[in-house]
């Protein structure tokens, strides 16, 4: 009797072990039979807080899609967390999505230090993670599964926007002010780049600290390198200022700059209208386009973030996000980070309002970069942008 | 290029002359450094530019209305936050301040929002006047000529009113000033009233030469307390001298020598100084009796 009594126990224990077993196995972290949950970071408080608006663009599009039913019947929880672009914050922010609150995908975060202390974690970690809000190297090398790129290269975006300066504008004096980060400085990168293919030489390279406030020196830095034309890889505080400075001392280049300050309406509005000439490269649709995907996100943004101004920072937190929910679309109801990994393996020249996206199977670095085109346009003394070119692919 | 630079150092230099000024008269009454002082400022401009912006009024109306904000928002610091703390220490005072400063960023981003606005000044910020070959912006101009003038206002306030005299009474000997019929814990309200108010025409003045936005005083702040310890923290005439220095030094530096590390000059002078001459370029050694 008691060794019968000890084999049904045996049996019973064994059971009970390789049932839970199973039944965790095919637990998914974040994905539950009604519901997906993702994570951004992005600052909406300190010096970079009105690229914070990219985090509520996407949230906008979350709305949206839960509005619209959710895919394969789950709806998506979004949880936005303020990094105030301080990694430290970010790295926190990134233990809190896995350790506590248990996101199946991280979608989008601004800034290159901030994903920087976030990326080894979320990896290691196998968290999907698409569309880091930067267009750096680091995102496609070394070459992470669960990495998936959108944004266009800096070096490649600034080496063509040189190129748009010098062969199609005539500029043979450029200059380069930038942010003194892995951002700037890859906006540095492809622009020495392009004028040392062309054996000419860069005839002023100034930075600025994130922290600063005054840039008078800076100003008279660029005017007395005698620059027909000048580069900017800022963040909108030091846009502005370096507007401002160069303006009071008459100094009036032809300014370019990276789609990261294509938000004409704000920068218009915080430069007083110094803004007005700038040719800035673009990574997704106008404000006004009537792109039908564009007709149907600000109709939606009228009804669910009234109190959002529509503007580039804002519903590029939708070009970011739109990529990750084709994926989840594409991997169908059985939604793992393998799946969703596949389904976005198949992106050929998908696009939304954004660049066309492709992945491919990891074998190369650009295999994980989706976004590879942006356009030029001219800013319009009403603000307004005068589209210059069509997209153009400027990575190869 | 040289006097442009020392014209633009001036200029940035006036707003922290303005700035060490408001830290300097708490400081000089009370021992405390007031490290919510930025975000007084930014809110007081922040209030400002919502009332120009709102309600379309003329800039001189918006910036009384502006003051007497800041004259409220100094005594309800004082009286709600400093005035209640129990057995209080100058440490926990200053802990005070920091904690009033972040109560003041957090309400500044849930009002106005992280997004960046342009001041509007009455003065021109790219139009310019040429003094002898020298291009002086109108704003550059007119930001010296006010700070300058609101420092020769308080310089005569604190010299020769009956309320400036007992101000400088209460710093000196509270106990006396009380026995000399001085309403000392009045006094220390309209300090912290008077310091809002330069901060608030400090804050104006950054704000129009830059942009608007919650953390624009960090910076300005932590230069505004170089040029106080430069100075000395307990003159008035040296937070002036002390700012002026600091701005054309931190230009000179950044023009000739190296601008990534333009920045940091305010707190290697703030070092030097602490070395050299503790009490700052003119103010006098204190000496503690025992």
């Amino acid at each position: 009797m008691i060794k019968r009594v000890s084999v049904f126990l045996c049996v019973a224990i064994l059971s009970t072990f390789l049932l839970s077993t199973q039944s965790s196995a095919q637990k998914v972290r974040g994905v539950t039979d009604t519901e997906i949950l993702i994570g951004q970071w992005g600052p909406q408080t300190g010096p970079a807080a009105p690229w914070g608006a990219v985090a509520r663009g996407t949230d906008l599009l979350v709305k949206i899609i839960n509005e619209e039913g959710g895919i394969h019947g789950r709806k998506f929880k979004y949880f936005l967390r303020d990094d105030s672009y301080q990694p430290a914050k970010t790295k926190a922010i990134a233990k809190e999505f896995v350790e506590q609150i248990g996101v199946f995908a991280v979608v989008g975060g601004v800034g290159v230090a901030c994903g920087m202390t976030a990326r080894d974690y979320l990896m290691e970690n196998k968290v999907p993670w698409c569309g880091p809000v930067t267009g750096v190297y680091e995102w496609i090398t070394p070459i992470q599964k669960y990495l998936f790129a959108i944004y266009p290269l800096y070096d490649d975006e600034a080496f063509n926007l040189t190129g748009y300066l010098h062969e199609k504008l005539g500029y043979k004096k450029i200059a380069m002010f930038y942010q003194n980060d892995d951002y700037g400085k890859q906006g540095v990168m492809g622009v020495e780049r392009y004028l040392l293919k062309k054996k000419i030489s860069l005839v002023a390279k100034v930075s600025a600290e994130v922290t600063d406030r005054d840039l008078s020196t800076h100003a008279l830095k660029l005017k007395n390198s005698g620059a027909e034309a000048v580069i900017m890889w800022t963040m909108p505080t030091h846009a502005a200022l370096i507007l401002a400075e160069t303006a009071k001392i008459g100094f009036k280049p032809q300014w370019a700059t990276s789609n990261t300050l294509s938000d004409s309406a704000l920068m218009m509005q915080i430069t007083k209208g110094l803004w007005a000439g700038m040719i800035n490269s673009f990574f997704g649709e106008l404000p006004d386009s009537n792109h039908p995907l564009m007709v149907k996100y600000r109709e939606w943004h009228k009804k669910l973030a009234p109190q959002e101004r529509w503007g580039v920072f804002y519903y590029a937190g939708i070009i970011f996000a739109e990529p990750f929910f084709e994926g989840v679309r594409r991997a169908g109801r059985n939604l793992t980070p393998e799946t969703w990994i596949s389904a976005m393996e198949t992106l050929k020249n998908w696009q939304g309002i954004g660049p066309p996206i492709s992945y491919s199977k990891p074998n190369h670095p650009m295999d994980r970069q989706g976004g590879k085109h942006v356009f030029y346009g001219k800013v319009k003394p009403d603000g307004n942008i005068q589209r210059l070119t069509d997209w153009m692919q400027i990575t190869k | 290029m040289f006097g442009q630079l020392i014209v633009s150092g001036l200029a940035v230099g006036a707003c922290y002359a303005l700035l060490a000024l408001a830290m300097v008269i708490i400081y000089k009454t009370s021992e405390v450094l007031n490290f919510a002082q930025g975000e007084m400022a930014m809110v007081s401009t922040f209030v400002a530019f919502t009332i120009l912006d709102a309600y379309h009024v003329p800039f001189l109306w918006a910036a009384s209305l502006t003051f007497l904000f800041a004259i409220l928002l100094g005594i309800f610091f004082e009286i709600v936050f400093l005035r209640q703390a129990k057995d209080p220490t100058v440490l926990g005072l200053i802990i005070i301040t920091l904690g009033f400063e972040m109560i003041l960023m957090g309400f500044a981003g849930w009002k106005w929002g992280p997004d960046q606005r342009s001041f509007p000044f009455p003065v021109s910020n790219v139009e310019t006047y040429d003094i002898g070959g020298l291009l002086i912006s109108k704003i550059n101009f007119w930001t010296i000529v006010i700070s300058v003038v609101l420092m020769f206002i308080l310089f005569l306030f604190f010299r020769y009113t009956k309320l400036g005299i007992a101000m400088r009474a209460t710093q000196q000997n509270p106990l006396a000033a009380r026995v000399m019929g001085i309403r000392t814990k009045w006094i220390l309200s309209f300090t912290w009233a008077i310091s809002s108010i330069v901060g608030a025409a400090a804050g104006m003045l950054i704000a129009a030469l830059g942009v608007l936005d919650p953390p624009m005083m960090m910076d300005p702040l932590l230069k505004g307390f170089a040029s106080g310890v430069l100075g000395g923290m307990t003159s008035l005439p040296g937070t002036a001298v002390g700012g002026a220095i600091l701005g054309i030094i931190e230009n000179l530096f950044g023009g000739y020598i190296s601008l990534a590390f333009k920045s940091v000059v305010a707190f290697a002078i703030i070092v030097l100084v602490l070395c050299i001459k503790p009490s700052g370029l003119l103010a006098k050694h204190y000496v503690k009796k025992v």
